[in-house]
């Protein structure tokens, strides 16, 4: 077809007029010559010739193009049979279109998280530092603030360090609006010079911010510059104050700069103010993440080879230092790594989890399309008899495909963008970058590419085999009028096709079921275990006192003595606590050494989480207290003989017998951290999980509050119902003592706790729905085999029955068949969970990748349900009547 | 048995095409003689309604297996002749080979006890 006949096509349906016209005069002439009158021969010419207009029409569309028509033409025979099978129809294209969906949901987060470039400049250079000691419990693997001005004035392979504050803060702003609670991180003054970022608007931090007596100043992020100041130009210069503390406004970072956490709203510098410590304990604490940048030409592995040699000199330098301990190695690895690691390994799960979805349906659609094809074949054969090309007719059954998998593709984006616009907003997931997540071309290519392979894949196989009739035995059959028997080789083979489709589809739904069964009983595992309080009906919030205006340890002391004793009289609270942190929340480590056993190096002292509190701490969470007692007020007075409460970890740390044997009550203990004089241990408390559900305790020690007056601590109380009711009691308590008082962070310890498993939680649901949805097509898959194969053999049946067959036997014969392919899709799933387990080895919690309880559990289960959707075709041909068989 | 074959779809396409190649290896002739030269020489046992000739002769048209060119009729109308190409001549051979295959092998199988 040419683009000039195209273009031609008004007068070639001129001449088409004057030809048609040619025949009826010439007709009429004809039939007047035969006798007819006039209009007898123009009526007879006209019945003769036919519908004209049908006739130029048909001529006519010939110069369109030809392809558009024949698909066109496809596609209205295809939506014909949809419409005369809507059930069929409706189930292949939601199927298809929740795989096309996940497909297109897990692609594109997987694009813009795991794949993209990071949006900084020269991404690829940059470089995330670590500290590693698989036998010490340092948490957060971070540096000191010596150790990062020590790497920086010797480091020869980075162009630039940065650092920030391992955790993000919980702060208030207030100036220039209603106060506002905020996500603060805090950096060094160069993080951006490193990251090779400006700002939109105003500066970066100035190397002198950095220090201590530095002008105190903030950067703020889009969205809130955006949100609180309208976005005004003139924001630069602003004073804000953040958690009592003024400040001033000196930049606006770009929109969707996340780093180093996402959901930061404002930036301030002087990491070395870790709000949580007092400055003497600063150059023990190790607060800091580093990152750093490559100069050109420096590899990965040099730089680790550089690290090596640093780490050795520091610890030859400084060997009371925590991270001087043997064993303590700096991994270097790419940012990128780093930003993602949470999340990879759970969405290439899910990613592979989507795939296997979408082939079984796939598989699915490809068997409903067999199943009806040898119904088809007689017309097929008949229309290739005649002259249609075969091309034509797999042409024809693709496009029918092809018209499924269109509808499955088109619901499947609108799925897609209806989920991607909520993911973000799933705080559970964790999910970084998760503000570079859109539907773009790219994505809606990938989707179109993935819809026609689809097609493709689910339509050819049947295409392929319908469209190449046995012409013999088709127009034998024909002959006979036996066409309901399967019609030798081609039915052999069509529905050995299936089975193997059937096969598949269970093999591939069993290994997404054992992998969703793995993640439920890690899930289980994790809920079961004893964190070691109650986190029921407690409510905590944050505290943050101003340095200007609590600038002593008494001062301090007093502020959380008087919180606590006010919040423990509001009506309802049953107790009531301060302390330096909470489970989850952030740590404070030390070495510990009790005095009376034989001394050893500081370096070689264990470490223990040193926390303050006051007296109703152990009460309040519900920590239940092994031996000796808890804290008196007396102990939380200026003045009183240092006491501590250890927990059960530490005691048989340093009392391997415990219970047994020596009693740690009334020994003392020093804590390298704070080289304070000795402490007597008072009481012995159960182990509390700190870091969450997924990590063992750790040795901890608690001292009362007015040992160790925290900057930053938490409120908790234990109330009589529902916590959150008594937030604002709480609240004006605080503002009671201090109007100028801020508090954050106000949440249930049920909430803080579920952050730590929301991401696990997620995870599971989602793959368990995958495997829901996979396990449900695979049933559908053995049910229509069955039951076609039933339907099939009805002739067979009957004379089985006639030869004395029970119905036993025939129920016997066809759940066989079905237990048959099951059996086999479980050996092979079997098999390929097997191979697969390490792909969520680390989403695992307590459980194998190859936990044979799982694997057996699950196979069984699905054996029994695989033949529950066979009895049902199966009783049906247990019920066959030989007669009317017979007769058929 | 005398049976209209309608030109639905791809049925009669490659059986109508045929015999319209047929009819033309004997010289240039408009549709109306075409039509009625089918109908005659099946001894009327094809009954091709007429019309449905016409697209078939674009189809060939377009395919480069028959040319047209308006002359005079034999009744002095301006008539639209239509005449074998060489690629239509090719054509031809190709497709009764094929039907000649086909007819034998049905001829086969409907009376396989008289072989």
């Amino acid at each position: 077809m040419s683009w000039l006949r195209f273009f031609r096509r008004e007068e070639r349906d001129a001449e088409s007029v004057r030809d048609l016209q040619f025949y009826l005069d010439t007709e009429t002439e004809d039939n007047i010559a035969r006798g007819m009158s006039p209009e007898e021969a123009r009526a007879s010419a006209w019945r003769k010739l036919g519908n004209t207009s049908a006739i130029r029409e048909e001529i006519y569309l010939m110069s369109t193009f030809a392809f558009v028509e024949t698909i066109w033409k496809d596609l209205l025979y295809a939506l014909r049979t949809m419409r005369k099978n809507p059930a069929f129809a409706a189930t292949a294209i939601l199927t298809l279109a929740l795989g096309i969906g996940g497909n297109t949901v897990l692609f594109t987060v997987i694009r813009a998280v795991l794949l993209k470039p990071l949006e900084y400049g020269d991404p690829d250079r940059l470089v995330y530092l670590t500290l590693d000691n698989p036998k010490l419990n340092l948490k957060g693997k971070s540096f000191s603030l010596l150790r990062l001005d020590e790497t920086r004035a010797t480091v020869q392979s980075f162009s630039g360090v940065g650092a920030f504050l391992k955790n993000p803060e919980s702060v208030t702003i207030s100036g220039g609006g209603d106060p506002e609670s905020l996500q603060q991180a805090r950096v060094s003054a160069n993080f951006l010079e490193v990251l090779g970022v400006q700002p939109l608007r105003g500066r970066g931090f100035l190397a002198e911010e950095d220090t201590p007596g530095g002008a105190p100043a903030a950067m703020i992020s889009a969205d809130f510059w955006r949100r609180r100041f309208g976005g005004d130009p003139q924001v630069v210069g602003t004073p804000v104050t953040l958690d009592s503390t003024p400040h001033t406004v000196i930049g606006v970072l770009p929109s969707g700069f996340a780093f180093p956490f996402a959901g930061v709203d404002v930036w301030v510098t002087k990491p070395s103010h870790w709000s949580g410590l007092p400055a003497r304990f600063w150059s023990g604490s190790t607060p800091l993440n580093l990152y750093a940048r490559l100069k050109p030409h420096v590899s990965l592995e040099q730089a680790r080879a550089e690290m090596d040699v640093l780490q050795r000199q520091y610890a030859r330098a400084h060997p009371e230092r925590v991270d001087s301990k043997p064993g303590v190695s700096v991994l270097v690895t790419w940012l990128k790594e780093q930003v993602v690691a949470n999340v990879g390994p759970m969405l290439w799960m899910l990613f592979g989890a989507v795939g296997f979805v979408l082939l079984i349906a796939c598989a699915n659609v490809a068997s409903l399309l067999l199943a009806r094809g040898s119904s088809r074949s007689r017309e097929f054969a008949l229309r290739s008899a005649l002259g249609a090309a075969r091309g034509r007719l797999i042409g024809q059954l693709l496009a029918e495909s092809l018209a499924l998998a269109a509808a499955g593709g088109i619901l499947g984006v609108l799925l897609a963008s209806w989920s991607l616009r909520a993911i973000p907003h799933i705080d559970a997931l964790h999910l970084p970058r998760s503000g570079e997540i859109h539907l773009d071309l790219v994505v809606l290519g990938f989707t179109v590419a993935l819809s026609i392979a689809t097609g493709v894949l689910f339509g050819l196989f049947p295409s392929l085999q319908v469209s190449r009739p046995d012409l013999v035995d088709v127009l034998r059959e024909s002959g006979t009028g036996a066409g309901r028997e399967s019609s030798g080789r081609r039915g052999r083979l069509g529905f050995s096709l299936r089975s193997l489709l059937v096969v598949g589809q269970v093999a591939l739904s069993l290994v997404l079921l054992i992998g969703a069964g793995l993640l439920m009983k890690s899930f289980v595992r994790l809920n079961s275990v004893d964190p070691g309080f109650h986190p029921t009906n407690v409510l905590t919030m944050k505290i943050a006192l101003s340095p200007s205006r609590y600038d002593t340890d008494r001062k301090k002391a007093a502020f959380f003595g008087e919180l606590a004793r006010r919040a423990e009289a509001v009506p309802g609270v049953r107790s009531a606590t301060i302390a330096l942190s909470l489970p989850t929340t952030t740590s404070l480590n030390t070495n510990v050494g009790v005095e009376g056993q034989p001394p050893v190096e500081p370096v070689d002292q264990p470490i223990a989480q040193l926390q303050s509190i006051t007296p109703g701490y152990f009460r309040t969470l519900g920590i239940s207290l092994l031996r000796g007692r808890e804290f008196h007020e007396a102990d939380n007075s200026p003045g009183a003989p240092p006491v501590m409460i250890v927990n059960e970890s530490f005691a048989r740390r340093f009392w391997p017998n415990f219970p047994d044997g020596r009693n740690p009550v009334g020994q003392h203990v020093g804590e390298g951290l704070d080289k304070l004089k000795s402490a007597e241990i008072v009481g012995i408390v159960a182990d509390v999980r700190e870091a969450g559900l997924a990590s063992a305790a750790g040795l901890e020690f608690y001292v009362p509050c007015v040992l160790h007056a925290p900057q930053v601590a938490y409120l908790a109380i234990r109330s009589e119902g529902d916590p959150l009711r008594f937030a604002g009691a709480i609240r004006s308590q605080v503002l009671a003592i201090d109007r100028d008082q801020s508090v954050a962070d106000i949440k249930s310890m049920q909430d803080v706790l579920e952050t730590t498993v929301g991401q696990r939680r997620l995870t599971m649901l989602l793959l368990a729905a995958f495997a829901g949805v996979a396990v449900l097509l695979a049933l559908i898959g053995i049910y229509s085999v069955i039951a076609y194969q039933v339907a099939q053999r009805t002739h067979e049946v009957g004379i089985r029955r006639a030869l004395g067959a029970e119905s036993g036997d025939i129920l016997r014969l066809v759940l066989g068949q079905g237990l048959m392919l099951a059996l086999i899709g479980v050996a092979v799933g079997v098999l390929g969970a097997f191979a697969l387990g390490r792909l969520v080895e680390g989403l695992l919690f307590q459980v194998k990748a190859s936990d044979p309880g799982t694997f057996g559990v699950i196979a069984v289960l699905f054996l029994a349900v695989a033949l529950l959707a066979s009895l049902i075709p199966a009783q049906r041909a247990a019920r066959i009547d030989p007669m009317s068989a017979l007769r058929q | 048995m005398a049976r209209i074959l309608k030109p639905d779809g791809d049925m009669l396409q490659g059986t109508l095409d045929m015999l319209v190649l047929q009819t033309l290896v004997l010289g240039p002739a408009h549709g109306h003689f075409i039509a009625h030269a089918i109908e005659r020489r099946s001894d009327d046992i094809l009954q091709v309604e007429h019309g449905s000739l016409y697209p078939a002769l674009y189809r060939l048209e377009d395919r480069g297996w028959i040319a047209s060119s308006w002359g005079a009729s034999e009744n002095n109308r301006k008539a639209r002749y239509y005449r074998l190409t060489p690629a239509g001549r090719k054509r031809l051979a190709v497709e009764t080979t094929r039907w000649e295959r086909l007819v034998s092998g049905i001829g086969r199988i409907l009376r396989p006890a008289t072989e």
